[in-house]
């Protein structure tokens, strides 16, 4: 078993509502975001590239790519960050960190990995989200969980069900009859980086 | 002391009443060097003390307010300190090297200075170990590196090699001691010279290996980074050595021949050509294909990190050319070319770090926080366009007591150990 993502950035419409809902759903401390919409296009966000009326805008929502190779994993010096054997979720033990932040200087895909800079704190002054998710700790580095909680629990991520497009999907990417699997099967797509032979697990279908 | 003909070395340890009357000889020796040290050296390790008492403070309060008092984020999340670990790692190779090569091969050595030379890299290595210690977030939990240790990371290889290396360096030392009073015999003296040769070569390669492994990041992934490193190191090794033992010289604590000197001199030469000349493979290799590598060239000629660049070059040159010219081998002026070398070797260890983070492979807009870039209102050419990383003056304040530290740990060995050269020297 293999979990992965397929996203459609033909139905992408950079609403952002992937990452907020991933905001929530872990109890992400403030300015910390697992999860960001990023803008294929110009200098700034929303901004198309080109001249009118030849202009170019699209969306990627980029987060850890839970590769099957992946780079974060091999340089940890405790295993903190590991791999799931069973579903291959690249996973981060908070307990565990060191806060070396070598798997930052690892990991080709710019800004994935989140390192707690101060003591996390929260816009509401209360915990909100899930009740199972692991407690947010200062100086330690995490990342998307791909929403371990939920899945014991039968639950596809948090960024799945919420996307209004149905731009996201979520599935195992070693059964052929998955929707992942056949998304893939039948559409064009390209993966990040894929020069870096990291193998990611996100695809988006362009 | 290196050369063999010396008679520390030279009697075996086994010719009893040899040694025994030596034994009183040093120890003689060994109570003038004790008492070394006039009002000078005490001030200067009291000074140390201080700075070293007020960068603890600073540590404490980086950890309770947060490394978000630091100019590290997520999108360059090492700064000062990694680059003063790479410094000192390869500060404390030359010590070392020097000592031992001529102990290892058997051929004559620089005349005296190889247990000071030794203590330099002891406290270069201790120096190297705080900076990876405050860069930390949960140094609490550093005792999980030998719990949990995944021997497959190059930061676990450096952390053992390291270790490794400081206490042999101590051993190495101790051993030299004894081997002078006839308590270590030739030969063991020998096999650990060449024990520790091997492992401040391998020192160098892994903390290389900490970026060089690191295919993600185009200016650190080159095979040619472990011999880089060597070169870097032995480099400003032989810088450090040369300050230090013109230092003590001046100050009266040992007698040294100017024909080691410039023996060590002409060695420092040889040193910054090499690691020019990989510099130049590095670049060409980088910049001929013309694709992304020809980025990284640009960024180190002519975009951001230039001032390091051009400081590295031509800092280097110069001493090459001081070392090269035999009119202006003096005292001074090799002390003026050495430090223009340790200071191009730390412009390289900024370059190399900075530039890692420099050129990001993901360089799309989207969201920006304070937590991702202390520029993060100024768009991806605010964060990207001038040096992506700059320490604030608490990382300066940590940085210093650390250095104070390795400086402590020197002079105190100067004080307290027998280091001067012997008479036999």
């Amino acid at each position: 078993m293999r979990y992965g993502f397929a996203i459609d950035t033909k139905r992408c419409i950079g609403c952002h509502t992937c990452a907020v809902a991933c905001r929530y759903e872990n109890n992400l401390p403030k300015e910390v975001w697992w999860n960001r919409i990023m803008t294929e296009g110009g200098e700034y966000m929303d901004i198309p590239v080109g001249e009118f009326p030849n202009t170019r805008l699209s969306y990627l929502p980029v987060a850890c790519q839970h590769c099957e190779n992946p780079a974060c994993v091999k340089v940890c010096p405790v295993g903190a960050t590991y791999k799931d054997p069973e579903t291959g979720i690249v996973r981060q033990d908070y307990e565990k960190c060191i806060g070396c932040r070598m798997c930052m200087a690892a990991c080709p895909y710019t800004g994935v990995r989140s390192f707690n800079w101060e003591e996390p704190a929260y816009y509401t002054g209360v915990a909100f989200g899930a009740a199972d998710i692991p407690v947010h700790e200062k100086h330690v580095v995490e990342k998307c969980t791909m929403c371990w909680h939920r899945q014991a629990k039968g639950d596809q991520p948090a960024c799945i069900d919420v996307c209004p497009e149905r731009a996201r999907h979520w599935g195992d990417l070693d059964d052929p009859e998955s929707e992942v699997s056949r998304l893939i099967a039948s559409r064009e797509y390209k993966q990040l980086l894929p020069e870096e032979g990291t193998k990611p697990s996100v695809y988006y279908l362009v | 002391m290196a050369d063999f003909s010396s008679g520390a070395v030279l009697d075996d340890d086994l010719d009893l009443s040899a040694a025994q009357g030596r034994k009183k000889a040093r120890a003689a020796a060994g109570a003038k060097a004790v008492s070394w040290g006039g009002r000078g050296l005490n001030v200067a390790i009291g000074v140390s003390a201080v700075v070293v008492v007020a960068g603890l403070v600073l540590w404490a309060m980086q950890l309770s307010g947060g490394m978000v008092q630091t100019g590290m984020r997520n999108l360059n999340s090492w700064g000062l300190y990694i680059t003063s670990f790479m410094f000192f790692v390869g500060l404390s190779a030359g010590g070392l090297i020097i000592s031992s090569v001529p102990k290892a091969f058997g051929v004559a050595g620089f005349g005296g200075i190889s247990k000071v030379a030794v203590m330099s890299s002891i406290a270069c290595t201790v120096a190297a170990i705080g900076m990876v210690v405050v860069d930390l977030g949960q140094p609490a939990r550093l005792w999980e590196l030998f719990a949990y240790s995944n021997l497959g990371s190059p930061l676990m290889w450096d952390i053992l090699v390291l270790g490794t290396y400081l206490i042999l360096s101590c051993v190495y030392l101790w051993a030299q001691v004894r081997a002078e009073a006839g308590k270590v015999s030739r030969t063991v003296l020998r096999v650990i010279s060449v024990v520790a040769l091997v492992c401040a070569v391998l020192v160098h390669s892994v903390t290389a290996w900490i970026f060089g492994l690191q295919a993600g990041r185009e200016m650190w992934h080159t095979a040619l980074l472990a011999p880089w490193f060597v070169s870097s190191a032995l480099v400003c090794g032989t810088a450090l050595v040369i300050c230090v033992a013109v230092a003590l010289r001046g100050a009266g604590y040992l007698k040294w021949e100017q024909a080691n000197l410039v023996k060590l001199a002409k060695l420092l030469g040889a040193f910054v050509m090499v690691d020019l000349y990989f510099f130049g493979c590095d670049l060409l290799t980088e910049g001929f294909p013309g694709g992304s590598g020809l980025e990284v060239v640009a960024m180190l000629t002519t975009g951001p990190l230039a001032p390091y660049f051009w400081v590295e070059i031509i800092g280097c040159a110069a001493c090459a050319v001081i070392c090269f010219t035999p009119a202006l081998r003096r005292g001074g002026l090799l002390v003026v070319g050495s430090l223009l070398a340790i200071a191009g070797i730390f412009c390289k260890r900024v370059q190399l770090l900075v530039g890692g983070f420099q050129l990001a492979n993901l360089d799309m807009p989207g969201p920006l926080t304070a937590m991702q870039h202390p520029a993060f209102d100024m768009g991806l050419s605010g964060i990207y366009g001038p040096m992506v990383y700059w320490p604030t003056p608490l990382e300066f304040g940590v940085t210093l007591g650390v250095v104070a530290l390795g400086v402590l740990v020197f002079l105190l060995g100067v004080k307290l150990l027998p280091l001067r050269p012997t008479d036999g020297e």
